[in-house]
């Protein structure tokens, strides 16, 4: 009885240390298996401190900002200079008018905004107001101190756009909800959901290339031209300051 | 100190004859600032209702009628819409509320107010928008316009829900001015 104990007890599962190593060895394969993921994600806890802070992202964002307004004055030098050589319409390299939103109808059926700055301040009937994203409207009464505008929502609002990606003019017309509608007179345009459109070249109330909006859905197809819904990329019911550009058409 | 009291009470008899000429300055007012807190999808109720509607009631269609027209005139020139015009909707309005008498059970009265405020801007939604159809009908794009009909029907419901707290209280304001007179 004694012997056969003895033997029991010298088997190699008996012993710690062959059980640490083969510990170690499963380890080691989960390790190889999972490609040291369990070090790297280590590695991202014990470095988290040491990290590039916020300080550096800004300085960086500040780069790319100031690398893209570069570009961005640039671009437009090179614009304005081959819409020079070409005869092509080009808007007032004036100042822009800095004005705020006093009053504010972006709802229902009269979808207009009045601005704190009038004729006194060299706003004139016609000039077009932009805001951040793009076109908002076009100045339609100017009093001395106050100017108001009519917003391409408004129902009387109707504009010659541009898309870019199919190269085609079209219509904006205001219904008097948040989506204007864009009309194109031609049942094979390709025209598709996110398409951007702007103003376009051939307008004779608008500058050309002021972003206005994307394309946001397609109506059923009439029977000799296409509608589609537009979402405006400056939203008038949230913009409190704007921009009045003078232009001479 | 005794000039002072008398000029005090020279200025609140001042203001309680004339409330009804100061309420009608404001509306113009409120219909600019266009409180968006106040609005529901983005529309707000047509506040020259409120004031219509009582007026009416106390001096009769045919004041109802001008002052209807009056205030179109004032609100069409505040709006920049010169092809469409409020004047048609709130002429109506002030003939037809100058109809209506004056309840005596209050409670009637405050759920009146809103159901006739509703009907009023119903009314002058309804004669508006019919204009911009008629004006897109040549461009055969008035089907686009359907979907803007939730302007008239959120105005609705707001002026309807206003009305009631409005109403009853200018209504109270312009028989106060008209007993001290």
């Amino acid at each position: 009885m004694l012997g056969i104990r003895r033997i029991s007890t010298n088997r190699w599962w008996h012993k710690k240390k062959n059980w640490i190593l083969f510990t170690i060895f499963l380890f080691l394969a989960f390790v190889r298996i999972s490609k040291g993921s369990f070090y790297k994600d280590f590695y991202y806890f014990i470095s988290k401190p040491f990290w590039p802070g916020k300080f550096q992202k800004e300085i960086i964002l500040e780069s790319i900002d100031q690398e893209y307004l570069i570009k961005l004055n640039l671009l437009k030098k090179d614009n304005l200079r081959l819409r020079r050589n070409l005869s092509l319409q080009e808007s007032s390299n004036k100042e822009n008018i800095s004005a705020a939103v006093i009053s504010r109808k972006s709802g229902s059926w009269w979808r207009q905004i009045i601005l704190n700055k009038g004729s006194k301040d060299g706003v004139k009937i016609g000039d077009i107001v932009i805001g951040p994203g793009g076109l908002l409207g076009r100045v339609k009464h100017t009093s001395l101190f106050t100017s108001s505008v009519i917003l391409i929502t408004s129902p009387e609002s109707k504009l010659g756009v541009w898309v870019d990606r199919i190269q085609i003019n079209g219509l904006l017309v205001g219904l008097g909800d948040d989506y204007p509608s864009l009309i194109l007179y031609s049942n094979d345009a390709d025209i598709k959901v996110g398409d951007f459109v702007s103003s376009s070249p051939a307008s004779t109330l608008l500058p050309p290339n002021i972003p206005i909006g994307i394309v946001q859905s397609i109506d059923e197809t009439l029977k000799s031209k296409k509608t589609a819904k537009i979402s405006l990329l400056a939203k008038p019911h949230v913009i409190d300051w704007v921009q009045i550009v003078n232009v001479n058409i | 100190m005794g000039a002072n009291c008398e000029c005090k009470y020279l200025m609140n008899k001042f203001f309680s004859k004339k409330i009804s000429i100061i309420s009608f300055i404001l509306i113009p007012i409120i219909f600019l600032w266009h409180p968006s807190w106040l609005g529901f999808l983005g529309v707000q109720p047509y506040w020259p209702l409120f004031w219509l509607l009582p007026w009416s009631m106390m001096n009769g269609s045919v004041n109802g009628l001008i002052y209807g027209l009056f205030l179109g005139l004032i609100l069409d020139s505040l709006t920049l819409d010169n092809s469409f015009t409020q004047i048609p909707g709130l002429i109506f309005c002030g003939f037809l509320f100058g109809r209506i008498k004056l309840n005596s059970d209050i409670l009637v009265g405050h759920f009146r107010y809103g159901l006739i405020c509703s009907f009023g801007s119903f009314l002058c939604g309804t004669l508006y928008f019919l204009q911009i159809l008629f004006k897109n009908f040549s461009d055969s794009n008035s089907l686009m316009l359907i979907p803007s009909v939730k302007n008239i029907l959120a105005e609705v419901f707001l002026t309807g829900f206003f009305a009631p707290f409005i109403c009853s209280q200018l209504l109270r304001m312009f028989k106060f001015s008209r007993r001290k007179l």
